[in-house]
């Protein structure tokens, strides 16, 4: 996810991407280089997750990408041909792929920086949620609402937005959400799919409203699905091929290497080997790749500070009288936001 | 129905001033043994606790619990507004939406009331363990305020070391480092100004001096402060008062 949108974003002011000599791309090194610095400044010590084979339910997802991708292109030629350099900009961004290369060039990085890394066999953020549920991380750290749908007790949303952005954290807890919604996982995972994931087309003219309407008179889809099937004059259709079954199997039972067996270290940087990786084969400043190393080194002395909630519980709570007192506004906020994040992208 | 009064206003000033470092918004609780407060910094990382019992107020009614939602820094506002000399009083009706905070001079010949907007905080109650501690330091609370004030211009962090021979305050940063060591002593003319050491093991504890330094807002409400150790879990930083106490809990910092 990163990866690309690195290759995407870092650029330089004629819309190329970052080069070393050689014209290697070299946008996502210095966006993993510069971002992890800036996640480990503030106290955070990240894990990265690569994605594995994609499973084989999200190939129609795939292959629209594919499609979009490839439309992207001949708009691209086309621009090329008018000389239109603004429309060349935006559907060569469109066009990035992320190459095993530069896959494998980011892992050597992390393993440069000190910073532990998982290959997930499947789907990352389902690798993602399985730390966080075996408490190896605090989070899961992700765009992508379907980490929720893999049981991560919390995600976070925003976490490396650019800060000129002002875009505060969303931290989701997967347990307010459900208490939020009134619904158990299932009817969650539900609930998320038939909103649209990856796997599944969204059904039409369902929206988060409705979609949280129909669940709740059907319990789960197996009835929805029987009931629309049956009620053919019914304003809703479902797709066909829609594997919403197999959909949900990929949730509560996803691919992955069991958190108990890996072991996240946090090293001291090799700092000669950044220095002959980055400066030497790929053209970054030596400076500017010192001072990162020595930011990485004081970090990793520093001790991290340790949080409450794991030694004091949270008590059940009792009803005190509140009376009729002015409302926090987010609280209704807060609401219409859970709702919102079920729906996908 | 609340009513409280309390002879010092200053009393309740110094304890918002100290806990508003820390959180923004919190419930005070008011049952008929007294005004609690319990909250957590955002970052969940220290919390502070705070009970006036009800012996502590001149006069003090309260026939139905009740949690009052109050931002601190409007409180503080209206707190700026009264004298530390004058008496206090704290009033809120069963349903109220507000607050009613009345001063009224030694002299009591001027009266002033305010009254503060309630807000509606949905806040968790966290269930303290009993701990036992290791060791538990009873010290002057300005030694201690120095200590962390001194030591927060070289470094992110405090250790202390706690033995039987005395209490060591230990601080590395970029500059250097340093550490101040304490002996337990006794002085009978000066209570206030012992230092006194009960230990059952020796323990250590790395802290953030920036949240020390937090606490050492409570200063003025009490001589005495003591810190109580055990390893890998939350100091704890507590003020007695005359009536009640004020205590903070800090998690360590935790090596790796």
């Amino acid at each position: 996810m990163s990866l690309y949108q690195f290759l995407i974003a870092v650029r330089q002011q004629d819309g190329q991407q970052l080069m070393a000599e050689t014209g290697e791309t070299t946008s996502h090194l210095m966006g993993m280089f510069y971002r992890t610095l800036r996640i480990i400044d503030n106290g955070i010590k990240p894990v990265y997750i690569f994605d594995g084979h994609p499973p084989h339910l999200k190939s129609g997802e795939l292959a629209k990408r594919y499609v979009r991708r490839e439309e992207a292109n001949k708009a691209m030629e086309d621009a090329k041909e008018t000389g239109d350099t603004a429309e060349l900009d935006k559907f060569s961004r469109r066009t990035v792929r992320v190459t095993k290369e530069q896959n494998d060039e980011a892992k050597k990085l992390l393993r440069l920086m000190g910073i532990p890394y998982v290959d997930a066999p499947c789907e990352a953020e389902a690798q993602c949620a399985a730390l966080a549920k075996a408490g190896k991380v605090y989070a899961a750290a992700s765009e992508d609402m379907d980490t929720l749908c893999f049981a991560a007790p919390i995600l976070l949303r925003h976490l490396t937005f650019s800060e000129q952005r002002k875009l505060p954290i969303t931290e989701v807890k997967l347990t307010e959400t459900l208490e939020g919604l009134d619904m158990p996982m299932e009817q969650f995972i539900d609930l998320c799919i038939l909103l649209g994931c990856d796997y599944c087309e969204p059904v039409k003219g369902i929206g988060p409203a409705t979609a949280v309407k129909l669940l709740r008179e059907h319990k789960d889809l197996d009835g929805l699905v029987k009931y629309i099937k049956d009620h053919p004059e019914s304003r809703y259709k479902i797709p066909e091929n829609w594997p919403y079954q197999d959909a949900r199997e990929l949730f509560l039972n996803p691919e992955i290497v069991d958190p108990a067996t890996l072991d996240l270290r946090w090293e001291e940087p090799d700092v000669e080997g950044l220095v002959d990786y980055l400066v030497k084969e790929k053209g970054f400043s030596e400076d500017r790749v010192r001072n990162g190393a020595s930011r990485l080194m004081k970090n990793l002395k520093t001790a991290q500070q340790g949080r409450l909630d794991g030694f004091f519980k949270v008590l059940p709570k009792e009803k005190t009288n509140t009376g009729d007192k002015r409302k926090q506004a987010d609280k209704a906020a807060d609401k219409t936001k859970k709702v919102k994040i079920s729906k996908k992208k | 129905m609340l009513e409280g009064k309390l002879e010092q206003a200053s009393l309740f000033k110094k304890v918002v001033e100290a806990v508003r470092e820390l959180v923004q918004d919190c419930n005070f609780d008011c049952t008929e043994n007294g005004l609690a407060l319990q909250a957590m910094d955002t970052s969940h990382v220290s919390l502070v606790s705070l009970l006036l019992t009800a012996d502590g107020f001149s006069e003090y009614r309260c026939d139905r619990n009740l949690a009052l939602g109050i931002n601190l820094v409007s409180l503080t506002k209206i707190l700026r507004c009264g004298n530390n000399e004058d008496i206090l009083t704290l009033e809120a009706g069963d349903s109220a939406d507000s607050l009613v905070v009345r001063f009224e001079n030694t002299q009591q010949d001027r009266m002033s009331e305010y009254a503060l907007k309630l807000m509606d905080i949905d806040q968790e109650h966290l269930g303290i363990p009993e701990t036992e501690y290791a060791a538990s330091i009873t010290m002057p609370s300005t030694e201690f305020q120095r200590i962390c004030r001194d030591m927060q211009s070289i470094s992110e962090s405090i250790t202390i070391d706690c033995t039987k021979g005395g209490v060591k305050f230990t601080c590395e940063g970029d500059i250097g480092n340093g550490s101040v060591t304490l002996k337990p002593n006794s002085s009978a003319d000066k209570p206030e100004l012992c230092t006194k050491i009960d230990l059952s093991e020796p323990v250590s504890l790395t802290l953030s001096t920036k949240y020390l330094l937090n606490f050492c807002k409570a200063t003025g409400l009490s001589q005495q402060v003591t810190l109580k150790l055990a390893d890998e879990n939350p100091i704890l930083v507590e003020y007695p008062l005359s009536a009640g106490h004020l205590r903070f809990y800090l998690a360590p910092k935790l090596d790796e």
